[in-house]
Order: structure tokens, then C-alpha cells, then sequence
């Protein structure tokens, strides 16, 4: 076994998940009908990691997160699966009163789009103010103070003047600054970053997500990263999970995930990277399009669009199976009885290069 | 905001002054016969000539308009001509502008009051019944002509609730009718635009930031969505006047309130110049101020309207 894989082991192996989602499902009524849009997901945050969910649009990455704060659209609903929380199952929550101990306090949120997260009449001292004066209890002077060094630490200069100006006296990079000040006001354990990185441009993109690297440190936050940018998740994530059609496909340490991904989706993720194409032929790219989520799904959702499928994958949906301690994928792939399968060639390469790392050390 | 101000202040009075030239030359244009009221067939053409002549309608154009821009200067409104002769057009509109007065604020303060609250509440139970009952009262009002609902209300609910059929001055209860009726329209308004905004406001994505903030519902309505809602409310204001003030006219008549309403309609008839000119200064003056007003309020509450010239900073 590899070195640092080993040592991220140690890290996870004996720490109890400080938020822990187990067989989740959420439903939407959309005109009548009835969609699944996360079936039976499950998973395990744990103090202080950066954790990186990533799938295609559509894959529920978003709506799962949003779960954890009473957030989903009025016409969704956790129909099973329970979200522990500090004693809690937040699965279970329905009443504003209950959210209203979780929200800001305990978990708070980084949106996509800054330049319409902020309420453009409200001056931004304001903004963070109404969060400090919530969460920290603080009032007056004092408070202020508080929003001033939070406007600091955020890496905006000249914090006094700032305090009085509105949103849109703010390029889109400070507006985001903005809304991690208002989320860290909050003083939250856990930080959930809706794609934070998106809307912004790629000089900027590099300076934010340096910005919550340090204020990770700084408040000793727990980070989900939301985002299908694998760039970002390579530069921030501890751990990695792949969501697919509503499931988290496979989970393990950001190493793992990328030199050694054993789920189809997976592969096929890691192949269409422009990084890992050849040269001289075409880059890949997943055919067909993800399932309709109205419908129910048999076996491995992924089946379809996978040229590698087994015929099981058609019929039975696949458990868990162990890789090492910290990562696991849903593939009858990795069933002892299941036959040899080649993965594609970009993922051999992957593999390769950590064995030779690997031995190089 | 000062410079704001008065730039808006400026273009408000220029405004002023191209309604009321329009309106003067206007009346210029309207046959002659009017200026004899009744006995018109009894005079010949020589006594004619002498009538228009010493009410000043021979000079040139030009010297005519200039004469009223003096008088008007110097706060002289000019004398009747015919509704009644030779008494200045002042003092007939000191005796009415009271009752417009009070009827008008009554309507707008009220329709102010009952459309912000029913777009709130309709707002608030989008697509269910509150909803539903508001959004029918606002299609009825702006598909059926005023005069059927303002008849409707003056035959029928009068009846029904024992109220006066006609305005007397000392009875307040007589001032209801008049009041609702005149309020009616603008109420419509004010509730689909609140509404309307509102809602707009509450599919924003900053409300999911202070959702996610931690901040409640209630609190979330008050100092995010009802305030930013309400900005976008002040430009409705001059409109507010308007449809107050055309209302009036109507419903002055309907319950013989001694008013302005019923003056304006009379005095064009009857080609009462003067009067008209007054009349008529009167009431854009009021709708240019609600323009204004609307306008300026904007300005207060949205720092996003620029003041100055100097780019954005976008």
C-alpha cells in the first residue's frame, strides 16, 4: 500500500463522522409526478476535512447538501434515510424552529453566483452584521468590530470604507469574498461551498479557493466542496466522492480517487480530462445522457452508458465493496466473482504513475 | 442628491410648462360659438367681434400666451369668462379645492394602505385562496369600465348598507362611498404591483443566503422582501394620482360633491379659457409632483440609482 494513502488512513481510521447521512432519499413533485432525485445516498463527513462532491449537473449534488440544512425547494422532502447531526436527525426536521438551530450556527453556505447571493439594498456591513449579531450574539461596537476583521480575514482592504458600501459597488471575486465573510459570521463547524467558484473568472477562482484553504485552518471549518471542476477538487479535496444519478458511486481519499478510481463512471470521468488524452486522437467523452430520474432505476445507474457493463449491472443494483479502509465504490467490479475488466487506457496510465511514485519513494 | 434633486426639479417644471402650452393652444382651437353661451343666436356679427375682442382672443397667438405666462407669474389665474363672468378664476377654485383635497388624499392614503396589505397578503398565499380572491378583484377592476362599478356602488351598496345616495357635508358617513369608490382603482394596482414584487423578490437567490444564514422567515420578510418590494411601489405613486384624479371627475358629479372634478368638465363644455388653463395646471402640477416624489423616494431608498454621471461600478 502507498505511503500517504497509509498516513490518510491513520487520519480517518479512528475519528467518529461529525455528520453522517446513511441510505438517504429524496423525492420531488414535479406538475404530479413523482422524482427521485437522491436514492439512497450515504455518507460520512468528519472533522476538519475538505470534502469534494462531484458528478454532472443533474446528479443531485446540490440537492443532497441542501438537505443538510432544510434547504431543498418546497416541492422536495427527505422520504427515508436519516442525517445524524450532533444527536440529531435532521432527516426527520420540519418545522422552521428546528432548521433554525442548524442553519448559519452549525452549517452555513457559500452559493454559486455571487453577484445575486447579496441583497443589493443592503449595505454589505449590514449583511455580515445581521449573521454576527445572530450567531455570535454580539451587539453594537462590538459587533462591528467583529464584521471588520471577519472583512479582513476575507482579504478585503480598507474594511471601514467597505463596511458602508453596497453589493454593487463590488466586483464579482469581493462580492464571493463577501459571501464567505457573511457565512463565516456565522461561525458555522461545517461549510458547505455550492460550486463557490463557478461565475468566477480563473485568475480569481485560484484566490478563493486559497482563501478558504486558510480559513479553513483559521476557524477550523469543515468544508463540503460542491463542483464538477476537477481542477478545484484536485488543489483542495482531503477526500472525494463521486455522485451519480443520486448515489455517491465511490468514495475514498482525493489520491485514491484519482490514481485509482474503480467505478465506470469514474473511469470515464478521469478520461474525458483534456489532461489525460492522448495526443492525436479525439478526447473522450461519456455517451448517452443520465437517466430519467422519474423512472426507476435497475441495477448500477450508470449501466447503460457503460460499454463495460455486465449483465448483473442490469439487473441487481450493486452493494459497497471495500478498496482500503477510507475508500469503497458501488461496482459488481470489484464482486471476487466477477470477471477481469480492462479499464480504459487513460486510467491504466493513472495507475501506473502512482505505482511509480510509489516506488520512487 | 441635491444636484439629483434638482435636476429632476427642473425637468419636472419644464414638463409643467409644455402641458400647459399645449393646453392653451389647445383651447385656441376650439370653434368660436362657445364663448356666447346662450345667447349666441341673438347677437350679430360687429357685438361678436367686440366680445372676443375685449376678452383678448383677436391678438396674435404669441401675445396671448405671453400674456398668460405674466399673469400667471404673478399668481394671477384671470377672471371667468363664462362659467361665471368676470369673477377671477381663485376665488371659484378656492371654494372647491378643499373637497377635491380631502376626497383625493382620503382615496390615495387609503388605496396606499388596503392595495400594499392585499398584495402582501397575496404575496404571502401565492396560488391559494387569498391569492386567488385578490388576483380576481384586480382582473375585475381593470376589465369593467369604472363608470358600471362606481354606478353599481352608488345604486346598490348604498341600499344595502344604508348609506347616503348623495354627499352632504356635515354627514361623514357620506363620505364612505365616494372615498371606496375613488380608491377602488388605484387599491387594484398598488396589490398586483406589491404582489407582483414581492414575489420577485422572494425567488431571489439572496433569500436563500439569509435562509441559509439562519434567519427566519418572519424576519426575513421584514427587513429583506417587503423593503426591497417596496421601491419599485414609489413609481406607482404619480400613477396613483392620475387614476385618483380621473376618478374624481366621475364621482364628484355622482354624489354632487362640490369639488374640482365636476368644474374641469363643465368649464371645457362651456370654453371657459381661464379656468380651463387653471384647472388644468392643477392637476399636472399634482401629477408631475407625484412623478417627482415617486422618483426621489426611489433615489432614497435605491443606492443603485446613480446620482451623478460618473459610471458605474460595475
Amino acid at each position: 500500500m502507498h505511503s500517504i494513502s497509509r498516513e490518510m488512513e491513520e487520519k480517518y481510521i479512528n475519528q467518529h463522522p461529525i455528520l453522517s447521512a446513511k441510505d438517504v432519499v429524496i423525492k420531488f413533485n414535479l406538475r404530479g409526478h413523482t422524482l427521485t432525485a437522491i436514492r439512497e445516498a450515504s455518507l460520512d463527513l468528519y472533522e476538519g476535512e475538505s470534502l469534494a462532491i462531484v458528478g454532472e449537473s443533474g446528479s443531485g449534488k446540490s440537492v443532497f447538501v441542501k438537505s443538510f440544512m432544510g434547504l431543498l425547494d418546497k416541492n422536495g422532502w427527505v422520504d427515508s434515510g436519516t442525517i445524524n447531526y450532533k444527536g440529531y436527525d435532521l432527516g426527520k426536521f420540519k418545522t422552521e424552529k428546528e432548521w433554525l438551530r442548524i442553519r448559519g450556527k452549525e452549517i452555513a453556505m457559500v452559493f454559486q453566483d455571487p453577484m445575486t447571493a447579496l441583497n443589493p439594498l443592503k449595505t454589505i456591513g449590514k449583511q455580515i452584521l445581521e449573521a454576527v449579531e445572530l450567531h455570535q450574539g454580539l451587539r453594537g461596537q462590538e459587533a462591528k468590530n467583529t464584521v471588520l476583521e471577519i472583512l479582513r480575514d476575507v482579504g478585503i482592504s480598507n474594511p471601514m470604507v467597505r463596511y458602508n458600501q453596497y453589493p454593487h459597488e463590488f466586483s464579482g471575486g469581493m462580492r464571493q469574498r463577501v459571501v464567505i465573510a457573511i457565512s463565516i459570521a456565522c461561525s458555522p463547524r461545517i461549510l458547505i461551498c455550492d460550486e463557490p467558484t463557478t461565475a468566477l473568472d480563473v485568475t480569481i477562482q485560484a484566490q478563493i479557493i486559497q482563501l478558504l484553504k486558510n480559513l479553513q485552518k483559521k476557524y477550523k471549518l469543515t468544508i463540503i466542496y460542491i463542483t464538477h471542476d476537477l481542477g478545484v477538487v484536485a488543489k483542495v479535496a482531503d477526500r472525494i466522492g463521486v455522485m451519480y444519478a443520486g448515489d455517491i458511486v465511490e468514495i475514498g481519499t482525493s489520491e485514491e480517487v484519482f490514481y485509482n478510481p474503480q467505478h465506470p463512471y469514474t473511469w470515464a470521468l478521469l478520461s474525458s480530462l483534456p489532461q489525460l488524452g492522448i495526443k492525436g486522437e479525439p478526447l473522450y467523452s461519456i455517451k448517452g445522457t443520465p437517466p430519467n430520474l422519474f423512472n426507476e432505476i435497475r441495477g448500477d445507474a450508470f449501466a447503460p452508458r457503460n460499454p463495460r457493463a455486465l449483465k448483473i449491472d442490469f439487473e441487481l443494483r450493486p452493494p459497497y465493496f471495500s478498496v482500503s479502509p477510507t475508500h469503497r465504490a458501488k461496482t459488481w467490479l470489484l464482486d471476487p466473482r466477477a470477471p477481469k475488466v480492462e479499464p480504459p487506457e487513460a486510467i491504466k496510465k493513472l495507475r501506473e504513475q502512482w505505482g511509480s511514485e510509489c516506488c520512487g519513494k | 442628491m441635491l444636484k439629483y434633486s434638482l435636476k429632476r426639479l427642473g425637468q419636472s417644471v419644464i414638463t409643467l410648462f409644455i402641458v400647459i402650452t399645449i393646453v392653451f393652444l389647445l383651447m385656441r382651437l376650439m370653434p368660436e360659438e362657445g364663448y356666447f353661451g346662450q345667447g349666441y343666436e341673438k347677437l350679430d356679427p360687429i357685438q361678436r367681434e367686440t366680445i372676443l375682442k375685449n376678452l383678448g382672443l383677436r391678438d396674435p397667438i404669441y401675445v396671448q400666451l405671453g400674456r398668460f405666462y405674466r399673469d400667471l407669474i404673478r399668481g394671477n389665474l384671470g377672471v371667468s369668462i363664462v362659467y361665471r363672468p368676470r369673477v377671477p378664476v381663485a376665488e371659484i377654485l378656492k371654494a372647491k379645492i378643499p373637497y377635491s383635497l380631502y376626497f383625493g388624499l382620503g382615496a390615495i392614503t387609503l388605496s396606499l394602505l388596503a392595495g400594499i396589505s392585499l398584495g402582501i397578503l397575496m404575496a404571502r398565499s401565492k396560488g391559494k385562496f387569498w391569492d386567488r380572491i385578490g388576483t380576481g378583484y384586480v382582473v375585475f377592476i381593470n376589465a369593467v369600465p369604472a363608470a358600471v362599478y362606481y354606478l353599481f356602488l352608488q345604486l346598490y351598496v348604498t341600499n344595502i348598507l344604508k348609506l347616503p345616495i348623495l354627499f352632504k357635508e356635515n354627514n361623514p358617513v357620506s363620505w364612505i362611498l365616494p372615498l371606496v369608490s375613488m380608491s377602488l382603482g388605484s387599491t387594484a394596482s398598488y396589490a398586483m404591483w406589491m404582489r407582483r414584487y414581492m414575489v420577485d423578490e422572494l425567488n431571489k437567490d439572496y433569500i436563500l443566503l439569509a435562509r441559509a444564514k439562519g434567519l427566519s422567515n418572519k424576519t426575513i420578510m421584514v427587513r429583506h422582501v417587503f423593503r426591497n418590494a417596496f421601491v419599485p411601489m414609489a413609481q406607482y405613486l404619480p400613477m396613483s394620482i392620475l387614476l385618483v384624479i380621473a376618478g374624481s371627475i366621475y364621482i364628484e358629479s355622482l354624489y354632487s360633491i362640490p369639488g374640482m372634478g365636476g368644474l374641469l368638465v363643465d368649464a371645457i363644455q362651456r370654453q371657459d379659457n381661464p379656468l380651463v388653463q387653471a384647472l388644468v395646471l392643477i392637476y399636472s402640477s399634482l401629477s408631475i409632483a407625484g412623478l417627482f416624489i415617486g422618483d426621489i423616494l426611489m433615489a432614497i431608498f435605491d443606492p443603485r440609482i446613480k446620482l451623478e454621471n460618473h459610471g458605474g461600478a460595475r
